[in-house]
């Protein structure tokens, strides 16, 4: 059995910061191919929603770059690791899907840059500093599994980045479902 | 704020929605249908300081909706896992809705 572990806004858009919802609240094509492969569904939380609220601003990993945000993650990691590790020792495939482009969910694209801060000034989607690298939760959850995390794949839907290829990213995933690496996994 | 697509409606369901039984109704995609986002319940059987530790998170993350004025609904209020959320949140000087049921459509 594959057991996959979503990012919170798949499951409920509502958490997205805002103008980052791509839809009213389940992301009906994830759901879709995670049902079609008889996925066990769980969700992670939404670290950025019970710090930052609804109302929070766009942001960079330089802005949640502190230790009161990293406790945060890793509270909110703790529960979701035990989860995975039973689901290991039970004997099934674990498979977890954050946002690339995200700071907190990025899985092999985050978003960084030195610059963001203060007052906000970059109104453009193109502005969004996409960077290699995973988000604050994704790089947490996977450090608290330990030794176990080489039995754990990792991919990002690409729902933060500015050229979002739905079918792209569906494919992505559907490839790692079938026991595939895919592309943009680990 | 400008907005975007968003339902800000939330439907607070149990794992039995994400996994349901075979051949037991899809909640999870009527949800999905009628535009609901859905915040998930621990399954059932965690160790008790793990479930305890998801549930804190969850209200966490409800209390953010309802200060903003979502609109929240337990899927399943008679739920025990439900009933130990209502309770981390009574703690916390929150409450959700009875009775509603999200199934039902919007603002119901």
């Amino acid at each position: 059995m594959v057991v996959c572990y979503l990012a919170h806004c798949l499951l409920n858009a509502n958490a997205k910061v805002d103008e980052g919802a791509r839809c009213a609240g389940v992301s009906t094509p994830v759901l879709a191919l995670l049902r079609e492969r008889g996925a066990t569904i769980r969700q992670m939380p939404c670290p950025e929603l019970a710090f930052g609220g609804t109302r929070r601003f766009w942001a960079v990993r330089e802005q949640y770059d502190t230790p009161a945000y990293r406790a945060h993650c890793r509270r909110l990691a703790e529960p979701v690791a035990a989860q995975v590790r039973a689901d290991l020792a039970a004997g099934n495939r674990v498979v977890v899907i954050g946002i690339d482009g995200s700071p907190s969910m990025g899985v092999e694209l985050t978003a960084a840059d030195d610059s963001w801060g203060g007052r906000p000034n970059k109104p453009r989607d193109e502005d969004y500093p996409v960077t290699p690298g995973a988000g604050f939760f994704t790089e947490t959850l996977l450090g608290l599994l330990g030794d176990d995390v080489a039995a754990v794949r990792a991919v990002g839907i690409g729902q933060d980045l500015f050229d979002y290829d739905e079918e792209r990213e569906l494919a992505k995933l559907g490839a790692i479902l079938s026991g595939g690496e895919g592309s943009g996994a680990r | 704020m400008r907005g975007d697509g968003r339902s800000r409606r939330v439907a607070v369901v149990p794992d039995a929605y994400l996994n349901p039984a075979a051949g037991a109704d899809d909640h999870l995609v009527r949800l999905a249908a009628a535009g609901w986002g859905v915040v998930a319940l621990p399954q059932p059987g965690l160790a008790p300081e793990v479930e305890r530790a998801a549930l804190t998170a969850l209200a966490d993350q409800l209390t953010a909706f309802l200060g903003d004025g979502y609109e929240v609904a337990l899927a399943e209020p008679d739920d025990p896992i439900a009933g130990r959320l209502t309770a981390v949140l009574a703690a916390a000087g929150r409450s959700l809705p009875a009775r509603v049921s999200p199934l039902a459509g919007p603002g119901s």
